[in-house]
């Protein structure tokens, strides 16, 4: 097509036009890619091309054909407009998807995997253990793992020939002045001692922690390890509530079909004392030591033993953790291997 | 406590002998059983013979052929042993017997005469060891002579089951086979034997005076006379075995046998070397003494001792003297069966480091209604098992207890227990458990002297309960009025779960170090972590040190990790360490230690898989902004363990509160580590301090000014002190600002850096335009050069 064609008779602009109608979709067609079709476009409907021409020389076309020619250059127009598009739709779409063909990577090559670590399995348990607790009305609170004598066994009324006291079975530290008087704490009850001298009744508490005997490391004992007590003292504790709260807490921890019984045992702090023994994986094993609180530990700690009654508990994080989760070696709770740590999730 | 029910049932009838039913029974009443075995016996077709002729083997020297009486026939038995004569009684194995499981006895021919079975001795029977050859039966079991032909073991225990209890301390009473056989009466509401043990005599020939009756309630001396001493019979020595307690002679064995029976501990001196006048008295200082283990040892003042004219002859109630310790030729035996105040007891066997069986059981407290009871026993064993008569006794008993009587409220029961019961029966139960019991409705309760554990009215409860049953007190679910978790629980709890979310994983290590740990760690002799306590009875030297730091424990754990070609280890933990301070108690403050090493093989993607101390200022930078800690800074540090450029000390509201960065070369080197290693060591107390209630912030709704700045500055110039400049200079409107380059090089000048940074300026109420943001860029390139002695290289 030639754009500099006279068109300004309207005859023979109509012919152009028609030309322009019949051959241009073949070439709007056959436009390969978004930029072949937009130097295209420019040509079809461009300042240059015979429709804009068209429109430019209508004002010198005969008066009366003025609106028939108009209609028919517009109708050209919108016609070819439209076929450009849909091509043009037609091609970015291709275009589109080639690109995303051009950006495909093998997603199974390892992903930036933003590593989760653990906490401790002893730590869950003491936490979980707490929590089951802390539903149950009582608070938490930790303290020291070095004691002193007094609290660690006077307090909590164990005669003085008492063999946990013995060098044999307890670690003692060269600290201060008096000889055996500061020692890493064999269990986590003098906390009792120590909360009950700073809060008045009631009291519901639990403490968690970690805790020493001189025993060598084998697959049943360890130098350290860690407990979690309890205690709760009020006007009308009696040894029923104690079986209640501390059966409700073996269902909890372990399966809301789990039996338990009561059996009666010696602890210097507690009068009666028993242990909890629970039936599970066929047989019946310890769960806990607990018992109602002596008098004797209540006037140590400034109590009237004829207002409260109370009762405590203690048990063994690692061993509670060992029987649920299958570890039959104490010492892999203690074993840094990051493939153990692993398993902690 | 380990004892045989055939030995129990001496004093009970038990209404069952199903081992499970007792060990229940037991442990209902609060004795734990370890375990129960049956002895069983490995051998069958045993019979009781009596040998008729001994002769000599014409073709051997070393044997001797006998006629055996078996009842029904006579055997020709071929033997070897030489301890037996004609007219003994003995074991029979004849042919067709088996022993030891599965080794039968058949006819054989010894040079050239048949041997029609084998006499037997106590290890081919498997039930005890040999003294002089095969078991002569006679003296142990008088009744076999009766009974030739029949099978051996119907001379032995039928069904015997060994049982090992653990007694709780504060139970002496039932250290022995007649204190647990005083329980399980009054379990199963059975007679208990009484065990009335008055042997006569008169007088002892031995004076005893007790200087001190507060360290010696009561001393009993029993003389026996005419005793040869020689192994006991099979009978004791079998159940002494089964109770754990090696067998020595008829003399030791009849003291041991004794207080397996009755739980007194008694000693036996030699008579001949005691001399007749006996004092208990109290040690002179430094006066020394021989022990039965010949130890030579010094006395004071403190210790009780048995002293005759001239000497010490045993230390009260821990171990008797050299001098007058009974040996083969003894022939008389004075018997010493004494209550000891059971501190002073503890006091001596602790200074001396002596400790025995004998010394733990009078450490809890022995009954001293028993003495003439147990001294007696002991005279009467070796009547029947040394030859020797029972002469004098001298019964010393000065100051005998004063029964302590409690008064028991049946209101106290419900209050303790929480059921009701009427005084009968509660005072029926304890009754039934050996208290005497008046009153009506309250009782009046009078402790018998066996019991030191019975004071106060709970502890009465608890005899109550434990025979009542505990299984029958109905239990009640009751909640508490405690407050939740405390907050710094739970702030602790949301620390862990940050560093496990940033991938580290945690440990728990022993709170002990060894001292060599810190030498590992090339800590400056004066650092202040090298001032450990120390532990006074360490289990090894390994963990002879309270940690100061938890720094050996994380090293130790990511070198073990590494060593075993795990690696890429990150682990953090959170732990109590151990410092002097002016307290009663050492300072133990809580600590979060870190370490990460070992990044492992390069990944295909580039990025880098190693650690290096911004990977540790790092995690100091999530664990502020996670636990909300404000106003921390960084501040380059040299302190050891860490490597000198490469570490910084974190400081919050002034106070260095811990260190991060690179462990020094050398140090991870000497812990076995190549390559890059990071850690860190923070108080946790600040991490977990309470926050107060923080306050809501709307944020700016209008759009932001976003410019880069680049400053050159000498290269000793911290970048955060150009930060800390930006945000003076700032007024409140740098939202944002990012070190986004930092070059040193051409054309940069040598000992000169350019650090570039990315701002976002915005204002709460309003748009900043150009003109507004000027004057704020302006001020803060002043600051900058002002801090820095930088200056502008240009910005954007």
């Amino acid at each position: 097509m030639d754009p500099t064609a006279n068109l300004s008779e309207p005859m023979e602009t109509r012919e152009i036009l028609e030309q322009l109608r019949t051959e241009a979709p073949a070439r709007i067609e056959q436009a390969g890619t978004v930029e072949e079709l937009s130097d295209l476009a420019v040509e079809i409907t461009g300042k240059q091309s015979p429709i804009a021409v068209g429109r430019r020389s209508l004002g010198s076309a005969p008066p009366d054909q003025r609106r028939d020619l108009g209609r028919a250059i517009n109708d050209v127009a919108v016609e070819l407009n439209a076929l450009i598009e849909t091509r043009r739709a037609a091609l970015e779409a291709v275009e589109a998807s080639q690109a995303l063909e051009a950006d495909r990577v093998d997603v199974t090559l390892p992903g930036r995997v933003p590593e989760r670590g653990t906490t401790h399995l002893i730590q869950q348990v003491m936490d979980e253990i707490v929590d089951i607790f802390v539903a149950m009305g009582y608070t938490a609170a930790t303290g020291p793992e070095v004691e002193t004598e007094f609290y660690n066994f006077t307090a909590l009324n164990f005669p003085i020939a008492h063999p946990t006291r013995l060098e044999s079975d307890t670690l003692y530290l060269d600290y201060g002045d008096v000889p055996e008087n500061i020692l890493l704490r064999t269990h986590t009850s003098p906390m009792q001692a120590r909360y009950m001298e700073q809060h008045e009744p009631p009291v519901y508490l639990v403490v968690p922690g970690r805790v020493f005997r001189r025993d060598p490391l084998d697959p049943t004992h360890s130098p350290v390890f860690h407990q979690i007590e309890g205690l709760a003292v009020d006007t009308d504790i009696t040894f029923g509530d104690l079986k209640g709260v501390l059966d409700h807490f073996a269902r909890e921890f372990l399966g809301p079909y789990i039996e338990t019984k009561f059996i009666p045992h010696h602890f210097p702090f507690t009068e009666p004392s028993a242990e909890m023994h629970v039936y599970a994986n066929g047989r019946w094993m310890e769960l806990l030591g607990c018992g109602m609180v002596n008098p004797a530990v209540f006037e140590a700690v400034g109590y009237n033993p004829e207002e409260v009654t109370g009762f405590a508990f203690g048990m063994g994080a690692d061993r509670l953790a060992m029987v649920r989760h299958g570890i039959t070696d104490l010492r892999h709770l203690f074993d840094p291997d990051r493939r153990i740590l692993e398993q902690y999730r | 406590m380990k004892f045989t029910l055939d030995w129990m049932n001496e004093f009970i009838d038990l209404p069952t002998n199903d081992p499970e039913e007792i060990a229940e029974a037991l442990e209902s009443l609060g004795h734990e059983v370890e375990g129960w075995e049956r002895i069983e016996h490995r051998f069958e077709g045993v019979v009781i013979g009596k040998v008729l002729e001994v002769g000599p083997h014409p073709n051997a020297d070393k044997v001797r052929v006998t006629k055996v009486d078996v009842g029904d026939e006579v055997l020709d038995i071929i033997c070897g042993a030489w301890n037996f004569e004609a007219g003994a009684v003995v074991p029979v194995a004849k042919p067709g017997a088996v022993l030891q499981g599965d080794f039968t006895i058949t006819q054989r021919k010894i040079r050239g005469i048949t041997s029609n079975g084998m006499i037997c001795s106590e290890s081919e029977l498997e039930i005890g060891e040999d003294e002089a050859g095969i078991m002569v039966l006679d003296s142990d079991y008088p009744s076999a002579a009766e009974a030739l032909g029949r099978d051996f073991t119907d001379l032995l225990p039928d069904n015997d089951v060994v049982f090992d209890v653990t007694i709780t301390p504060n139970r002496p009473d039932c250290m022995s086979v007649y204190g647990l056989a005083r329980e399980l009466a009054a379990f199963y509401q059975i007679q208990l034997a009484n065990p009335d043990l008055e042997l006569p005599g008169g007088d002892a020939e031995t004076s005893v005076t007790i200087v001190d009756d507060v360290a010696c309630p009561r001393f009993v001396g029993r003389e026996v006379t005419g005793i040869t001493v020689g192994p006991s019979p099979h009978r004791i020595r079998a159940r002494l075995t089964a109770a754990g307690v090696r067998p020595i002679s008829n003399v030791v064995d009849a003291s041991n046998y004794a207080m397996m029976e009755f739980g007194h501990p008694t000693h036996a001196f030699d008579t001949d070397r005691l001399g007749n006048f006996v004092v208990i008295r109290h040690a002179d200082d430094g006066e020394p003494m021989t022990t039965l283990d010949d130890v030579e040892r010094q006395l004071q003042g403190s210790d009780i001792i048995v002293a005759d004219a001239e000497r010490p002859v045993a230390i009260a109630g821990v171990m008797g003297g050299a001098d007058t310790e009974v040996n083969d030729g003894t022939t008389g035996v004075f018997i010493e069966a004494a209550y000891w105040n059971p501190p002073g007891v503890l006091l001596t066997s602790k200074r001396l480091g002596l400790r025995s069986e004998a010394s733990a059981r009078f450490e809890r407290g022995v009954d001293p209604g028993f003495c003439r009871l147990a001294a007696d026993r002991v005279a009467q064993i070796l009547v029947e098992t040394a030859g020797g008569s029972v002469a004098g006794v001298v019964d010393e008993y000065p100051a005998p207890p004063t029964p302590r009587v409690i008064e028991l409220h049946m209101s106290e029961i419900e209050r303790v227990l929480g059921i009701r019961l009427a005084s009968a029966e509660a005072g029926a139960l304890l009754l039934r458990l050996g208290f005497d019991v008046t009153g009506d409705d309250s009782l009046v309760v009078t402790v018998p002297t066996r019991r030191p554990d019975v004071f106060r009215p709970a502890d009465l409860i608890e005899e109550i309960a434990r025979l009542y049953g505990f299984d029958n007190i109905p239990g009640r679910l009751r909640f508490g009025s405690g407050m939740g978790l405390p907050e710094s629980e739970s702030r602790l709890r949301t620390l862990r779960s940050v560093m496990a979310g940033a991938g580290y994983h945690e440990i728990f290590s022993f709170s002990f170090i060894g001292a060599a740990d810190l030498d590992a760690l090339q800590l400056p002799a004066d650092d202040s972590a090298r001032i450990g306590i120390t532990v006074v009875n360490p289990l090894r030297d390994e963990e002879g040190v309270m940690r100061t730091t938890l720094l050996p424990g994380l090293l130790k754990a990511a070198s073990s990790n590494l060593a075993k070609r795990v690696d890429d280890v990150r682990l953090f933990e959170v732990g109590k360490v151990f410092l002097p301070g002016e307290d009663e108690l050492p300072d133990q403050p809580d600590r979060l230690g870190f370490i990460a090493a070992g990044g492992g093989a390069p990944r295909w993607d580039g990025t880098d898989p190693g650690y290096d101390v911004y990977d540790a200022t790092g995690v100091w930078g999530l664990l502020a902004s996670a636990m909300a800690v404000e106003g921390s800074e960084l501040r380059a540090t040299e302190r050891a363990p860490f490597h000198p450029g490469r570490a910084a000390e974190v400081i919050v509201g002034g106070r260095a509160i811990g260190v991060v960065g690179e462990i020094h070369p050398a140090v991870a080197a000497a812990h076995g580590i190549d390559g890059r290693v990071i850690a860190g060591e923070i108080d946790a107390d600040v991490l977990v301090a309470a926050r107060e209630p923080w306050r809501f912030e709307v944020p700016s709704s209008y759009p932001p000014q976003v410019f880069d700045l680049a400053f050159e500055l000498d290269s000793s110039v911290a970048a955060s002190t150009l930060l800390a400049a930006i945000d003076a200079a700032g007024e409140g409107l740098v939202e944002k600002r990012t070190i986004f380059d930092v070059y040193e090089g051409d054309p940069i000048p040598k000992g000169r850096k350019s650090i570039a940074i990315n701002l976002t300026v915005r204002a709460p109420d309003r748009t900043l335009s150009d003109e507004d943001v000027a004057p704020i860029r302006k001020a803060i390139v002043k600051a900058v050069e002002a801090a820095t002695g930088g200056m502008l290289r240009g910005s954007v």
